[in-house]
């Protein structure tokens, strides 16, 4: 199990919850934030201080965003385990899903 | 599945699960394996998760049967790790999970022995338990959380707080001294003291494996952080741009050096004996190079280990050796009461003993 980010992340990318997390497990993409899976430890941190609503335990994530479970783990599957976001830029990337989606969360 | 029937008919040096049953061929687990079904309930962002989890993803690699290996926790926050875990465990006695430990480990060799507890569990009420388990050396492995503050009662000062703390039980700060988990058990004797952090898996990963593999008491203390009641007491070894300097870094057969890099690639800040016989932080450009200690971690005397641990700061932590103080051989308590009990002849007749022919009635009129 773990923690996944979602939608509402996509270019808004606040960053409260990189701040909050334990264990900096949270990388930076280029359009989103994302939880590396194998690094999360599951406390739950993050999910309270996301203004914008968009990290979910991995079995409560709305049905529209489940896609977001595969996002967030296909976005490390080259990556791998770095052992900490602070010290490791990606934020070039972005996994092909999010990468492909018009302009999100605007307004 | 073969496994030696007593210590004595192993190899010099005995690992710690040396006795203990191992998977068969073909058979593996994963950290799945070690997952229970129950909800894990600590505070959001606690760093017992990333213990629970270092841990989990651990003992697979121990390759040794899950029936064989127990838990045994006192009272604390962190004592619900048995739960998580699908081992067998126990939610022991506040302050007596090191006996109760002891007791496992002493009537079974087959079991790898673990026991968790905190700076509340183990250095308050526990306290006389936890130095008399290191004193024995009884084979187990102990995971001391120290978050340095009462977390499961709402935040009193612990006895590993800082002296002028403010909490709800110390108003106007702690006028209490803090122990110094590792200065304690180095004092106490134990053969392997080592100090790990809860957020770097890696580090901790490596300190749980030289651990399990010691045959004696190891004690393990972990600077855990607890996000509600005591948050950022470990920022300073936390924070990417702060525990350069932060952490000692104790290597065995290595200079302990830290700080920002040189050119060497080392740390430019070392550690030097002190004209006063104990260590003391130096510039590596202003000293000879001979005179930067080397970790010895398998010295007999404990000394320098404990002159080491004094580096740590006792009020708020902008400074801490990490790694293993102390790792030496000595007879495990477990082993020599085994060898005793083979060699003690037939078993005594225990019901007779209670029985006894010493035995006399207390008369009315001799009230």
């Amino acid at each position: 199990m773990t923690y996944v980010i979602a939608q509402p992340c996509v270019d808004l990318k606040d960053r409260s919850c990189v701040d909050e997390c334990p264990v900096d497990c949270i990388y930076e993409g280029k359009r989103m934030l994302y939880i590396q899976p194998d690094e999360c430890v599951d406390c739950g941190a993050c999910e309270p201080v996301c203004p914008a609503e968009a990290i979910f335990y991995e079995d409560d994530t709305p049905e529209e965003w489940k896609g977001y479970y595969e996002a967030n783990v296909g976005f490390f599957a080259e990556i791998g385990s770095p052992g900490g976001a602070s010290n490791t830029d990606v934020s070039g990337q972005d996994h092909p899903m999010v990468a492909a989606l018009p302009p999100q969360n605007q307004d | 599945m073969t496994t030696p029937a007593t210590v004595t008919d192993l190899p010099d040096p005995v690992l710690g699960t040396a006795l203990v049953p191992t998977l068969g061929e073909g058979e593996s687990q994963t950290g799945k394996d070690f997952t229970s079904d129950q909800e894990v309930r600590w505070c959001p962002g606690c760093g017992d998760y990333a213990v629970l989890k270092a841990v989990q993803g651990f003992l697979p690699g121990l390759g040794l049967r899950r029936e064989n290996i127990v838990f045994v926790s006192g009272i604390g926050c962190s004592s619900r790790f048995p739960y998580y875990l699908d081992t067998y465990g126990m939610h022991s006695i506040h302050g007596r999970a090191p006996s109760i430990a002891t007791g496992i480990a002493t009537a079974r060799e087959d079991l790898s022995v673990w026991v968790v507890t905190g700076d509340g569990d183990a250095l308050s009420i526990g306290g006389n338990h936890l130095i008399h388990a290191l004193r024995r050396n009884v084979n187990m492995t102990i995971l001391l959380f120290n978050n340095r503050i009462y977390g499961l009662t709402k935040g009193q000062y612990s006895p590993t707080s800082e002296t002028g703390k403010v909490t709800k039980s110390t108003p106007m700060g702690s006028v209490d001294h803090p122990f110094n988990p590792v200065s304690l058990a180095l004092g106490a004797e134990a053969s392997f003291v080592a100090r790990t952090i809860d957020s770097d898996r890696k580090h901790l990963t490596s300190v749980l494996s030289a651990a399990a593999a010691h045959r004696g008491t190891s004690l393990v203390e972990i600077y855990q952080n607890c996000p509600i009641f005591n948050d950022g007491a470990f920022d300073a070894i936390k924070n990417p741009d702060t525990k350069a300097d932060a952490i000692i870094p104790l290597v065995h057969g290595e200079q302990i050096r830290f700080g920002a890099a040189q050119e060497d690639g080392l740390g430019h800040k070392c550690l030097v004996r002190d004209a006063g016989g104990g260590v003391r932080v130096a510039e590596v450009a202003g000293v000879a190079a001979e005179d930067i200690l080397v970790h010895d971690a398998h010295h007999p005397d404990p000394t320098r280990a404990f002159a080491i641990s004094r580096l740590t700061d006792s009020g708020y932590l902008h400074q801490s050796p990490i790694g293993i103080f102390r790792q030496v051989e000595r007879p495990t308590y477990d082993d020599q009461a085994r060898v005793q009990l083979s060699t003690a002849g037939e078993p005594g007749d225990l019901q007779a003993l209670i029985d006894g022919p010493d035995v006399w009635t207390v008369e009315e009129e001799n009230r």
